[in-house]
């Protein structure tokens, strides 16, 4: 394989990509079809932002959100099952299973260490000392202004997290678990080692929740752009969509087989992020994962980041072994 | 205790007529594609097929089993395949329900409920006070022009509603979402132990009485 120069780097000299949208394939069907996976991204995008933006306060809550929230994931698994991007990421009974297992550990243990000493508590502890009298100014600005803000900065945060883990053998390995997902269903991002997760989860996204309205509204940006990162549907994203927004392709690029490939694509919602530091490539991949596509299991995927941690240890600082004494052959 | 009692939460068992005159290596051979898929070996020995897989890919038509043996017996009726497969995924799942109720539990051990002692009583009833001072204070909510003429509605004063605000500080973990996957999980196993077990008797029927030629790759 050549691969395929980009700026300084080769891509695909591994593994199979398809670089350029103008290679990517387009959405197959009638013309209903083709209209509905066309519009589908920016209609529920201006959708969620109207409902956010005029809902009474009274149901302008989290509760309504965690809700809409779940609904969407239920749609998302429905047009996984009618439009597939590939047939070789079709969720299978035992994918299910494993990926809802990590929702669940995110739902419950993550949330009660968070509370003691993850996010919730930086969080705290920050606002203890900024008094939101000092933020008048910024809520003063106009809503969808002060929702992209907090979504930018969270983002912005999450971009340099996510490059430090793929360029710090100590941040990559709790994330190097994740790369071995072999295909891309709704709730692969939740699939990790549990100190990655714990730690992609920190920041301080929570900090402007004394905003509840812009709050709740840059949830919905990142829901309704983030969400299509690990998703099994073919989509024609708009050309400003693709532009702007991180979309199922350049997630698929990032969780390439092809290392260079690996390598971009690191925003979770706004890829202009990654356009802007020049680690954004426009492309696709099916075959994804680690050492050839091999599929770890839940029990590697808890105990790989420590069993690696002390063989690097070891072998920076332990006794060398002794090499065996060569036998001549006789 | 004899564990076959309860074995057949991890372990599915079938049998399968061959069709008249398929000979032992026949049917084998029909069935060598689903043995030949990444981290898969096995051994076929006078009438007996034993498998093993490990790290098995995820689009594998069997990646549910880790290992298993497939006889072929011959009666008088004709010969039938016999099949014992088990499945690590299907007892994990079957165990899942329990972990999540343990978590429940876990949680309500951690997160204690709050217990107003008088003197936390007259503390939170000072700290409300002080409270009720910052948000007179800060009754008003700033509200842009442009939100204004748009029709957005006016923002609440702050202090009010604190159970179900966006942010999740000061609310303590649940045990309901415990509970729920719990709930999730008891289901999908009734579902993967239902359906796991029909199709792999469909697929070995596809394979053996199908019009599949013995060599023809396996389609994801």
């Amino acid at each position: 394989m050549d691969g395929i120069r980009v700026g300084k780097r080769v891509i695909g000299a591994q593994a199979p990509v398809t670089l350029g949208w103008e290679n990517i394939p387009k959405v197959e069907g009638g013309p209903v079809k083709r209209f509905v996976f066309t519009w589908f991204q920016p209609t529920i995008l201006f959708a969620l932002i109207a409902f956010w933006y005029y809902a009474p306060n009274s149901i302008a809550k989290a509760s309504t959100a965690i809700g809409i929230g779940i609904g969407f994931k239920v749609l998302l698994l429905g047009l996984e099952w009618v439009n597939p991007r590939f047939d070789s990421w079709r969720l299978t009974w035992k994918e299910l299973v494993t990926d809802l297992f990590y929702v669940g550990l995110g739902y419950t243990l993550l949330r009660i260490v968070d509370s003691y000493i993850g996010s919730d508590v930086m969080v705290k502890s920050i606002q203890h000392y900024f008094h939101s009298d000092k933020f008048t100014w910024f809520m003063g600005l106009p809503l969808l202004v002060q929702a992209f803000l907090i979504s930018f900065i969270f983002d912005f945060g999450q971009y340099w997290m996510h490059r430090g883990m793929h360029n710090w053998y100590p941040l990559w390995l709790p994330h190097s678990v994740h790369h071995y997902i072999t295909q891309l269903n709704i709730n692969k991002g939740a699939v990790g080692n549990p100190v990655e997760l714990f730690l992609i989860g920190l920041g301080i996204g929570g900090f402007f929740d004394f905003l509840p309205r812009a709050f709740l509204l840059s949830g919905a940006f990142g829901m309704a752009i983030g969400t299509y990162q690990h998703i099994n549907v073919r989509f024609n994203s708009p050309r400003w969509w693709r532009f702007l927004f991180n979309t199922t392709e350049h997630h698929s690029l990032h969780h390439s087989q092809d290392y260079e490939a690996s390598r971009s694509n690191y925003a979770g919602s706004y890829i202009f992020i990654d356009r802007i530091f020049g680690t954004c490539i426009d492309g696709e991949a099916e075959l994804l994962g680690m050492e050839g596509g091999r599929r770890m299991s839940i029990r590697e995927q808890m105990t790989y980041p420590f069993t690696e941690a002390w063989k690097a240890l070891r072998e920076r600082f332990g006794r060398p072994v002794a090499a065996p004494l060569a036998v001549p052959a006789e | 205790m004899n564990l076959r009692f309860i074995d057949w939460i991890w372990h599915v068992r079938g049998s399968l007529k061959l069709a008249p005159g398929q000979s032992c290596d026949e049917a084998f051979d029909r069935l060598d594609p689903l043995f030949q898929q990444t981290g898969t070996s096995h051994e076929r020995t006078n009438g007996t097929l034993v498998f093993r897989k490990k790290d098995q890919a995820a689009q594998d038509k069997m990646s549910v089993f880790d290992r298993g043996v497939l006889r072929i017996e011959k009666g008088a009726a004709g010969s039938v395949l016999r099949y014992h497969l088990t499945s690590r995924a299907l007892l994990f799942c079957f165990l899942a329900p329990l972990l999540f109720l343990g978590i429940a539990q876990f949680t309500m051990a951690v997160v204690k409920p709050d217990k107003p002692s008088t003197e936390a009583a007259g503390q939170s009833g000072k700290a409300s006070n002080a409270s009720n001072k910052d948000a007179a204070k800060k009754a008003d909510v700033p509200m842009n022009p442009i939100d204004k003429a748009l029709g957005a509605p006016a923002p609440e004063k702050p202090g009010k509603d604190a159970t179900d605000g966006p942010g999740k500080r000061g609310k303590k973990p649940s045990p309901t979402p415990a509970y729920v996957f719990a709930g999730l999980f008891a289901i999908l196993y009734v579902v993967g132990r239902i359906l796991e077990d029909r199709l792999i008797k469909a697929l070995f029927r596809k394979r053996l009485l199908g019009s599949v030629s013995p060599a023809s790759p396996l389609i994801a």
